[in-house]
């Protein structure tokens, strides 16, 4: 990929550029601007989903299952059609047939279409959609969807993974979802020393604050248009459209005020039976779910068993390493196969072991479907290894930083794959920058400073029983898709007199691309005000915001497209000037020849022009792993290291973590304080992991679909995030040779959080979260 | 409705079958949302101003309005008074709750892991219940325990709490730094005009558990003429640990520990919690 020399140091600003900026604004990349939605967010004034109206529009409400696994003997509708103010009445006999002509509740899904947008036949989850209505408000909508009666017959429930593998199948298309055999060297190998582990991690909830909303407005043309905080908005229209047996240019999704999305929003079953609605009554149907609602029905974070097996020589360097990983992928495919090769491809994760042998599963259970969430994967599996590498330092007896070092990958080196790492792969040098970094101060020594105790303020904490707990972990994410998925997406951007404005369907998620956008434009064109155009499906497909590939790939169509545009400009001036268009160029918001002859504002030269282009992107291709688990399935990897200071009240189990340091490998830094936004946000969402969040069931029942039930980190649980080095080795196939930042902190944090409870208490820290049980000592 | 004086926010409640006084609402408003209350009529007792205070009598009793917010209560002036009330107010919720969530609230609701109810139990408060054409005083204990409860048509008004001028303290366990419930709760006071220690445990049953035995014990076990260095009344450590114990054993009784597997181990954590908060909560009051 071609990168001009004019955008490779950030522009500072020149006295024109200063006031068209309107003061001391960050322009261009590597400045740290600040995002358009940051203060309408911070105000209050932020228009969310939630807030849509539409004249007439009805109310939809969701009936769902009590039960996590029940055969549908039959459903009596009539009771809730019979309610003043009801207009439809919706189940899955009002969905397309299947193939056998038969309902089948339209089954879709990112890998496999096995999840029924409204069930047909049987339940699978606690929670899960079987019949929607629409009506005049909201409370008779609930009380209509609550008043249809719904025979089941109860079914032999599934809710541990292991059993999964032994009963008859849950669903037509089988419990396993995917084995994945990795296996690399000698199976015979063995090392002097061998630690085994046996970890657990729970079940993460994305708990968005903002639950889940949408409005739907039929079309004349038998269509239907859907107003939604999508974050993948074309993928979101076709599968829409698929399961409603329309063509694709029937649906158009708008997407509308995204509160923030660490993963998908509105789920499928969601988005079709909000268009069904719309379409039965003709008229436009909104509907919000309640914060239950919410938890039963997006996907969480896939809990995870994993035994392990570390051999190492007498200096612990690896020798081999073995490890079972099971994953839950709960009722519904999603997802899970993609988790599972992160899962089993960064099993050792950044380190060198020439032998390993990892068997991977992701089965089927009556449990919450299990999808997307930062890291999938990767953070169960860091969690294990950075474990196993701390019992292998203690048998060892020398420092976690040490067994570290001698492990450690460097660029060049094979992953387990048999994939060469060819990105840059500064491990040793992220080890180093957090070993150096000062440790915050013991308040014991300083009376005056205020010591938040584990327990909080006016808590039970007493000092004398607080021990303090210093903890490591390295790990690693790949970034975009992996094993052969086509990575692509389109950009336009035009130019008129003075300000520019980028036209591409890469939804700003809260991961902040819209900002990356304007300083592209800025850096590339000269132009200080750009504008982002709303995002929806008649623009061309970007993708999903997932996996941290809109940097580089909707990134990169941005910077190619403005790239076309400033040859546009740039061309009839050179043919001015005699030269050719590479003599002559932009920067400080002036366009300017080698030889200093010309110095033309960009402004000047823009003044009544219109100029546009459209490119697009599409990084290297990637291949799937083959039934060794081998295979270059990866575009790019990210590492981060992490060191988590921790106070424990060891007698009340009580944990705070005191301070988190972070090194982190971004390639280039091309807006400084959105990485650190985006590390912050990342460790603050895994402190959760760690501690607090488990989104529990029993029987398959969820036991707390609540705020007050599923315990969220708040200010006074997270702790100060420094950052120790933002390692600037570009990877030269990235555009700008950056690296994707929001998902690798969030993989590092858990296993950094649990390597300190462990230093504190002496207790060995197995599961996640660490409950006070895990961290009570005697 | 928005009555401006007690009076007629009794009438109101008289005259309105099925209505529903509402203080800061932060209990009433996540009832209605979860569809467990549909309210027929709210009677709002946010301007009955003299609720919103408090007053001495007799020189030995504080009477606290119903409509005291929990912020109010952490204040300074508040918690030279009754301090472990005030440290209970200061943990009842982020402050957007304790902004608003009242003294009145918190007893109404009755919930175990209510943070005012064991402090007010130690206390040995009573309530003063108010209906058209007349009141009636009941100790808070009589209130919670379902002994005497609040009957329809009946707002609680004032909370008289008997001041004692020696240490009193309230400790929560809630497992994490950030505001929670708590998972268990002591409150403890001392006496020394009669010699006494006082506890209450909360949140580990459906109401605060007085352990009388444990309390006679301890009693006994300090030295309440000696005065240790910086004036500590003066006790054994061993004997502060075998009273968390007793307490503990006394809340938790022997029965829960051998409940089904994971019953019983929660039990036993249980008791081990409230075993370390009776024993620091005891340490911090003879300090
Ligand atoms: C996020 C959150 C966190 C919380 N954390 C805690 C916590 O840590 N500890 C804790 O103890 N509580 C907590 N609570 C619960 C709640 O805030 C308190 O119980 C509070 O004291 C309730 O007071 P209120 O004025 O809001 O009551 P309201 O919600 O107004 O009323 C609650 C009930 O009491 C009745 N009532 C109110 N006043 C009177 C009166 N004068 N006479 C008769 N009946 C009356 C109402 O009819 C209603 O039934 C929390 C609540 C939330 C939402």
């Amino acid at each position: 990929m071609s990168s001009p020399t004019d955008i490779s140091s950030p522009a500072e600003l020149s006295p024109a550029g200063a006031e068209e900026a309107q003061g001391a604004e960050p322009f261009g990349l590597g400045g740290s601007a600040l995002r358009n939605d940051a203060l309408p967010k911070a105000l209050g004034i932020y228009p969310y989903a939630a807030d849509l109206w539409a004249e007439g529009l009805l109310w939809g409400a969701v009936l769902r299952s009590p039960h996590p696994h029940a055969r549908i003997v039959a459903i009596d509708t009539t009771p809730a059609l019979a309610l003043p103010g009801v207009h439809a009445v919706v189940t899955a006999a009002d969905l397309p047939l299947g193939p056998e002509g038969i309902p089948d509740g339209a089954p879709s899904g990112p890998i496999v279409a096995d999840r029924p947008i409204l069930a047909s036949g049987v339940v699978r989850h606690h929670g899960e959609p079987v019949a929607a209505v629409a009506a005049d408000h909201p409370d008779t909508a609930r009380l209509a969807a609550a008043s249809i009666r719904v025979e089941y017959e109860l079914l032999e429930v599934v809710t541990d993974p292991e059993q999964s593998f032994n009963v008859p199948p849950l669903h037509p298309e089988g419990n396993l979802f995917r084995h994945l055999p990795l296996r690399t060297g000698d199976p015979e190998a063995v090392g002097e020393i061998i630690v085994e582990g046996l970890y657990q991690v729970g079940r993460q909830d994305p708990a968005p604050l903002g639950a889940e909303a949408g409005l739907a407005v039929p079309r004349p043309d038998g269509g239907v248009e859907l107003h939604l905080s999508s974050t993948d908005p074309h993928g979101d229209r076709d599968r829409t459209a698929a399961c409603l047996g329309l063509e694709p240019d029937r649906v158009r999704l708008v997407v509308t005020g995204v509160p923030g999305a660490t993963t998908d929003r509105e789920d499928l079953s969601f988005q079709v039976t909000l268009a069904l609605l719309a379409l039965r009554t003709g008229r436009p149907v909104k509907m919000t779910l309640t914060r239950e609602e919410s938890f039963h029905a997006h996907t969480s974070r896939h809990p995870a068993l994993l035994r392990y097996r570390h051999h190492a020589d007498a200096e612990g360097r690896l020798v081999k390493v073995e490890a079972q990983i099971l994953l839950d992928g709960g009722a519904y495919a999603d997802v899970s196969a993609e988790a599972l090769a992160a899962a089993a491809a960064f099993s050792v994760g950044p380190y060198v072991c020439p032998n390993v042998f990892v068997d991977a599963w992701a089965v089927r259970t009556n449990n919450p479907p299990a999808g997307r969430m930062r890291g999938e994967g990767a953070l169960q599996t860091c969690f294990a290894y950075e474990s196993q590498l701390d019992q292998l330092a203690a048998q060892l007896g020398v420092d976690p930083l040490e067994i570290r070092r001698r492990n450690a990958m460097a660029t060049g080196d094979p992953m387990p794959t048999g994939q060469a790492v060819t990105c840059p792969a500064p491990v040793a040098a992220l080890l180093d920058a957090i070993a150096d970094s000062p440790l915050p101060a013991l308040p014991l020594d300083d009376p005056e400073a205020d010591w938040l105790l584990p327990g909080g303020p006016g808590g039970a904490g007493d000092p004398a029983a607080v021990r303090r707990g210093i903890g490591y972990a390295l790990g690693m994410v790949h970034m975009l898709g992996a094993e052969g998925e086509d990575e692509v997406s389109t950009a336009t951007v035009r130019v008129s007199g003075d300000h520019a404005t980028v036209i591409c369907a890469a939804v700003d998620s809260g991961q902040g691309f819209a900002t990356l956008a304007r300083q592209i434009v800025q850096s590339v064109l000269g132009v200080s005000e750009v504008y982002i155009a709303p995002v929806d499906s008649d623009q061309s497909a970007a993708g999903p915001s997932a996996r941290g590939r809109h940097t580089w790939v909707s990134g990169g169509a941005v910077e190619r497209a403005a790239l076309m545009v400033r040859h546009q400009l740039l061309q009839p001036i050179a043919a001015n000037f005699g030269m050719s268009v590479e003599l002559l160029t932009i920067a400080d918001g002036k366009i300017s020849s080698y030889d200093g002859v010309l110095g033309m504002p960009v402004s000047e030269a823009l003044e009544g022009k219109e100029l546009w282009a459209t490119a697009q992107c599409r990084p290297h291709p990637t291949e799937p792993l083959d039934e060794s688990g081998q295979g270059d399935a990866f575009v790019s990897i990210a590492f981060c290291a992490m060191r988590a200071v921790v106070d424990v009240d060891i007698e009340l189990g009580a944990v705070r973590v005191v301070d988190v340091t972070v090194a982190q490998d971004v390639g280039r830094a091309l807006n400084p304080r959105q990485i650190e936004d985006r590390i912050e946000a990342a460790v603050a969402q895994s402190i959760g992991l760690a501690l607090l969040e488990d989104l529990r069931t029993e029987g398959g029942r969820i036991l707390n679909p609540s705020l007050t039930g599923y315990r969220l980190p708040t200010a006074l649980d997270t702790p100060d995030v420094r950052i120790a080095a933002l390692l600037e080795e570009r990877d030269v196939v990235a555009t700008f040779g950056a690296k994707a930042v929001s998902a690798v902190p969030a993989v590092v944090a858990p296993a950094a959080v649990a390597a300190a409870v462990r230093a504190a208490t002496g207790l060995p820290v197995g599961r996640l979260p660490i409950l006070p049980e895990d961290a009570t000592v005697g | 409705m928005l009555p401006a004086s007690l009076d007629e926010a009794v009438e109101a409640l008289a005259a309105t079958p099925g209505a529903v006084p509402v203080a800061g609402a932060t209990d009433l408003m996540e009832a209605v949302n979860a569809g467990r209350l549909r309210p027929a009529a709210l009677i709002g007792l946010g301007r009955i101003t003299e609720l919103r205070g408090w007053r001495y009598e007799d020189g030995g009793t504080a009477v606290l309005g119903a409509g005291l917010t929990h912020a109010r209560m952490d204040r300074p002036d508040f918690a030279a008074l009754i301090p472990a009330l005030a440290d209970a107010a200061r943990t009842a919720g982020p402050p957007q709750i304790r902004n608003v969530g009242t003294l009145g609230g918190n007893i109404a609701t009755a919930a175990p892991a209510g943070d005012t109810l064991p402090v007010l139990t130690v206390l040995e408060a009573t309530a003063t219940l108010a209906r058209a054409g007349g009141t009636r005083e009941v100790p808070i204990s009589h209130l919670l325990t379902g002994l005497d409860p609040l009957r329809p048509g009946e707002l609680l008004t004032w909370v008289r709490v008997p001041l004692l001028h020696a240490p009193q303290v309230f400790l929560k366990a809630t497992g994490r730094s950030g505001p929670a419930r708590a998972s268990a709760s002591v409150a403890l006071v001392l006496d020394p005009a009669r010699r006494a220690v006082r506890c209450a445990v909360g949140a580990v049953a459906p109401v605060p558990l007085r352990p009388l035995e444990a309390e006679a014990w301890v009693a006994g076990c300090i030295d309440w003429d000696a005065r240790g260095e910086e004036g500590a009344a003066l006790i054994d450590p061993a004997a502060a640990a075998a009273f968390g114990e007793y307490v503990a054993g006394a809340c938790i009784p022997d029965g829960a520990l051998d409940g089904p597997e994971g019953a019983g181990a929660l039990a036993a954590r249980l008791r081990r919690t409230v075993s370390v908060l009776a024993r620091r909560a005891l340490g911090r009051a003879l300090k």
